[in-house]
Protein backbone atom coordinates (compact mmCIF):
# COMPACT_ATOMS: atom_id res chain seq x y z
CA UNK A 1 0.00 0.00 0.00
CA UNK A 2 2.70 2.47 0.97
CA UNK A 3 4.77 1.05 -1.99
CA UNK A 4 1.98 2.16 -4.33
CA UNK A 5 1.30 5.58 -2.76
CA UNK A 6 4.84 5.86 -3.21
CA UNK A 7 4.76 4.68 -7.05
CA UNK A 8 1.88 6.60 -7.75
CA UNK A 9 3.69 9.72 -6.37
CA UNK A 10 6.70 8.94 -8.41
CA UNK A 11 4.88 8.72 -11.81
CA UNK A 12 2.66 11.93 -11.13
CA UNK A 13 5.85 13.91 -10.42
CA UNK A 14 7.35 12.60 -14.19
CA UNK A 15 4.15 12.59 -16.20
CA UNK A 16 1.46 14.53 -14.23
CA UNK A 17 1.53 17.37 -17.09
CA UNK A 18 0.20 14.76 -19.35
CA UNK A 19 -2.99 13.91 -17.27
CA UNK A 20 -6.16 16.20 -18.00
CA UNK A 21 -6.87 19.06 -15.34
CA UNK A 22 -9.90 16.43 -13.73
CA UNK A 23 -7.07 13.71 -14.03
CA UNK A 24 -4.39 15.58 -11.77
CA UNK A 25 -7.15 16.98 -9.22
CA UNK A 26 -8.01 13.36 -8.03
CA UNK A 27 -4.64 11.75 -8.00
CA UNK A 28 -3.35 14.90 -6.39
CA UNK A 29 -6.74 14.52 -3.55
CA UNK A 30 -5.99 10.84 -2.93
CA UNK A 31 -2.07 10.35 -3.57
CA UNK A 32 -1.05 13.43 -2.32
CA UNK A 33 -3.34 15.17 -0.23
CA UNK A 34 -4.32 11.31 1.27
CA UNK A 35 -8.20 11.39 0.85
CA UNK A 36 -10.15 8.64 0.72
CA UNK A 37 -12.07 7.84 -1.90
CA UNK A 38 -15.42 8.37 -0.28
CA UNK A 39 -14.04 12.09 1.15
CA UNK A 40 -13.46 12.49 -2.46
CA UNK A 41 -16.83 11.36 -3.90
CA UNK A 42 -18.06 13.56 -1.74
CA UNK A 43 -16.44 16.59 -2.65
CA UNK A 44 -17.48 16.38 -6.08
CA UNK A 45 -21.11 15.02 -5.53
CA UNK A 46 -19.99 11.76 -7.20
CA UNK A 47 -20.22 8.26 -6.87
CA UNK A 48 -16.97 6.51 -5.33
CA UNK A 49 -16.61 4.12 -8.28
CA UNK A 50 -16.84 7.31 -10.31
CA UNK A 51 -13.81 8.68 -8.26
CA UNK A 52 -12.51 4.40 -8.51
CA UNK A 53 -12.84 4.58 -12.50
CA UNK A 54 -11.05 7.89 -12.85
CA UNK A 55 -8.13 6.90 -10.83
CA UNK A 56 -7.85 3.51 -12.23
CA UNK A 57 -7.90 5.11 -15.73
CA UNK A 58 -5.13 8.35 -15.03
CA UNK A 59 -3.22 5.27 -12.92
CA UNK A 60 -3.18 2.89 -16.56
CA UNK A 61 -2.00 6.34 -18.74
CA UNK A 62 0.85 7.05 -16.29
CA UNK A 63 2.33 3.09 -16.01
CA UNK A 64 1.43 3.78 -20.31
CA UNK A 65 3.74 6.67 -20.10
CA UNK A 66 6.58 4.84 -17.98
CA UNK A 67 6.71 1.73 -19.80
CA UNK A 68 7.12 3.03 -22.67
CA UNK A 69 9.91 6.27 -21.34
CA UNK A 70 11.08 4.56 -18.30
CA UNK A 71 11.80 7.79 -15.78
CA UNK A 72 11.34 6.10 -13.07
CA UNK A 73 13.07 3.48 -13.01
CA UNK A 74 15.76 5.54 -14.72
CA UNK A 75 15.82 7.95 -11.82
CA UNK A 76 16.21 5.29 -9.11
CA UNK A 77 18.66 3.53 -11.01
CA UNK A 78 20.88 7.09 -10.76
CA UNK A 79 19.42 7.32 -6.83
CA UNK A 80 20.78 3.59 -5.66
CA UNK A 81 24.51 4.58 -7.93
CA UNK A 82 24.66 8.44 -5.90
CA UNK A 83 24.28 6.58 -2.70
CA UNK A 84 27.40 3.89 -3.36
CA UNK A 85 28.87 6.59 -5.05
CA UNK A 86 28.54 8.59 -1.38
CA UNK A 87 29.94 5.69 0.38
CA UNK A 88 32.57 5.21 -1.15
CA UNK A 89 33.67 8.41 -1.33
CA UNK A 90 33.24 8.79 2.24
CA UNK A 91 35.51 5.55 2.95
CA UNK A 92 38.48 7.72 1.37
CA UNK A 93 41.51 8.92 2.68
CA UNK A 94 41.13 12.50 1.49
CA UNK A 95 41.65 15.85 3.06
CA UNK A 96 37.30 17.61 4.47
CA UNK A 97 37.37 20.22 1.89
CA UNK A 98 37.78 17.57 -1.24
CA UNK A 99 35.36 14.62 0.08
CA UNK A 100 32.75 18.09 0.38
CA UNK A 101 33.47 19.13 -3.05
CA UNK A 102 32.82 15.51 -4.20
CA UNK A 103 29.43 15.75 -2.24
CA UNK A 104 28.35 18.82 -3.75
CA UNK A 105 29.19 17.43 -7.57
CA UNK A 106 27.68 13.87 -5.69
CA UNK A 107 24.25 15.95 -5.07
CA UNK A 108 24.14 17.81 -8.15
CA UNK A 109 24.05 14.53 -9.93
CA UNK A 110 21.45 13.40 -7.74
CA UNK A 111 19.36 15.89 -9.10
CA UNK A 112 19.76 15.37 -12.45
CA UNK A 113 22.50 17.87 -13.22
CA UNK A 114 20.67 20.98 -11.59
CA UNK A 115 21.90 23.20 -8.58
CA UNK A 116 20.81 20.99 -5.49
CA UNK A 117 17.76 22.24 -4.02
CA UNK A 118 16.32 23.41 -6.83
CA UNK A 119 14.05 20.84 -7.29
CA UNK A 120 12.49 22.14 -3.70
CA UNK A 121 12.31 25.50 -4.78
CA UNK A 122 10.62 24.46 -8.08
CA UNK A 123 7.66 22.92 -6.06
CA UNK A 124 6.86 25.27 -2.61
CA UNK A 125 3.38 23.75 -2.97
CA UNK A 126 4.59 20.45 -1.25
CA UNK A 127 6.09 22.68 1.72
CA UNK A 128 4.14 23.29 4.44
CA UNK A 129 1.52 26.12 5.02
CA UNK A 130 0.47 26.34 1.57
CA UNK A 131 -3.16 26.78 0.69
CA UNK A 132 -4.65 25.40 -2.56
CA UNK A 133 -8.03 25.20 -3.64
CA UNK A 134 -10.15 22.08 -4.82
CA UNK B 1 -13.82 13.91 12.92
CA UNK B 2 -10.30 13.31 13.37
CA UNK B 3 -8.20 11.89 10.44
CA UNK B 4 -4.48 10.79 10.43
CA UNK B 5 -3.05 11.17 7.09
CA UNK B 6 -0.26 10.65 5.02
CA UNK B 7 0.28 14.28 3.86
CA UNK B 8 3.13 14.45 0.93
CA UNK B 9 6.13 16.95 1.36
CA UNK B 10 9.14 16.54 -0.60
CA UNK B 11 10.72 18.19 -3.74
CA UNK B 12 9.38 16.56 -6.81
CA UNK B 13 10.59 13.32 -7.46
CA UNK B 14 11.85 12.60 -4.08
CA UNK B 15 8.70 12.12 -1.88
CA UNK B 16 8.37 12.08 1.40
CA UNK B 17 5.63 12.10 3.99
CA UNK B 18 3.96 13.80 7.30
CA UNK B 19 2.01 11.76 9.43
CA UNK B 20 -0.56 14.23 10.45
CA UNK B 21 -3.68 14.74 12.57
CA UNK B 22 -6.40 17.11 10.62
CA UNK B 23 -9.58 17.49 10.83
CA UNK B 24 -11.43 15.97 8.12
CA UNK B 25 -13.58 19.24 7.34
CA UNK B 26 -10.62 21.07 6.74
CA UNK B 27 -8.54 18.80 4.39
CA UNK B 28 -7.29 21.52 1.58
CA UNK B 29 -6.11 24.27 3.27
CA UNK B 30 -2.86 22.43 4.42
CA UNK B 31 -3.44 23.15 8.49
CA UNK B 32 -2.75 20.34 10.43
CA UNK B 33 -3.57 19.65 14.43
CA UNK B 34 -0.15 18.06 14.80
CA UNK B 35 2.25 16.17 13.42
CA UNK B 36 2.95 13.02 14.74
CA UNK B 37 5.45 11.15 12.93
CA UNK B 38 7.70 11.21 9.33
CA UNK B 39 7.98 8.38 6.78
CA UNK B 40 10.87 8.50 4.09
CA UNK B 41 10.61 5.54 1.58
CA UNK B 42 13.55 7.00 -0.74
CA UNK B 43 15.97 6.37 1.85
CA UNK B 44 17.33 2.68 1.78
CA UNK B 45 15.72 1.18 4.38
CA UNK B 46 12.46 3.15 4.64
CA UNK B 47 12.68 5.42 7.10
CA UNK B 48 9.60 5.23 9.42
CA UNK B 49 9.55 7.63 12.74
CA UNK B 50 6.13 7.53 14.62
CA UNK B 51 5.94 9.32 17.82
CA UNK B 52 4.31 6.45 19.40
CA UNK B 53 2.74 8.09 22.87
CA UNK B 54 0.86 11.10 20.21
CA UNK B 55 0.08 7.85 17.67
CA UNK B 56 -1.71 6.39 20.63
CA UNK B 57 -3.21 9.75 22.60
CA UNK B 58 -5.23 10.46 19.12
CA UNK B 59 -6.38 6.80 18.49
CA UNK B 60 -7.73 6.49 22.05
CA UNK B 61 -9.88 9.89 20.60
CA UNK B 62 -11.10 8.20 18.17
CA UNK B 63 -9.17 9.45 15.02
CA UNK B 64 -9.41 7.68 12.26
CA UNK B 65 -6.44 6.55 10.30
CA UNK B 66 -6.39 5.99 6.12
CA UNK B 67 -5.69 3.24 4.78
CA UNK B 68 -2.25 4.12 3.94
CA UNK B 69 -1.85 5.68 7.61
CA UNK B 70 -2.71 3.04 9.04
CA UNK B 71 -0.39 0.61 7.23
CA UNK B 72 2.51 2.86 8.19
CA UNK B 73 1.06 2.97 11.89
CA UNK B 74 1.18 -0.93 11.94
CA UNK B 75 4.62 -1.38 10.53
CA UNK B 76 5.88 0.83 13.50
CA UNK B 77 4.56 -1.56 15.70
CA UNK B 78 1.84 1.29 17.07
CA UNK B 79 -1.80 -0.54 16.17
CA UNK B 80 -0.34 -3.56 18.10
CA UNK B 81 -0.22 -1.52 21.33
CA UNK B 82 -2.81 0.41 20.63
CA UNK B 83 -5.07 -3.19 20.03
CA UNK B 84 -2.87 -4.06 23.67
CA UNK B 85 -4.09 -1.13 25.43
CA UNK B 86 -7.94 -1.28 24.45
CA UNK B 87 -8.18 -5.16 25.57
CA UNK B 88 -6.32 -4.57 28.43
CA UNK B 89 -8.69 -1.99 29.46
CA UNK B 90 -11.59 -4.01 28.85
CA UNK B 91 -10.32 -6.69 30.87
CA UNK B 92 -10.81 -4.71 34.05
Amino acid sequence: MLDKTTRINLLYDHYGGLLTERQRRFVELHYVEDLSLGEIAEHFSISRQAVHDHLKRAIEQLEEYESVLGLVAKEDRRRRLVRRISEEVESLPLEEARKACLRRLIDQLAEDGEEAESGARAHPEWREGDRRHV
Amino acid sequence: MVKIRLKRMGAKKRPFYRVVVADSRSPRDGRFIEEIGTYDPLSDPAKIHIDTEKALKWLQNGAQPSDTARSLLRKAGVLRQFHELRAARSKR
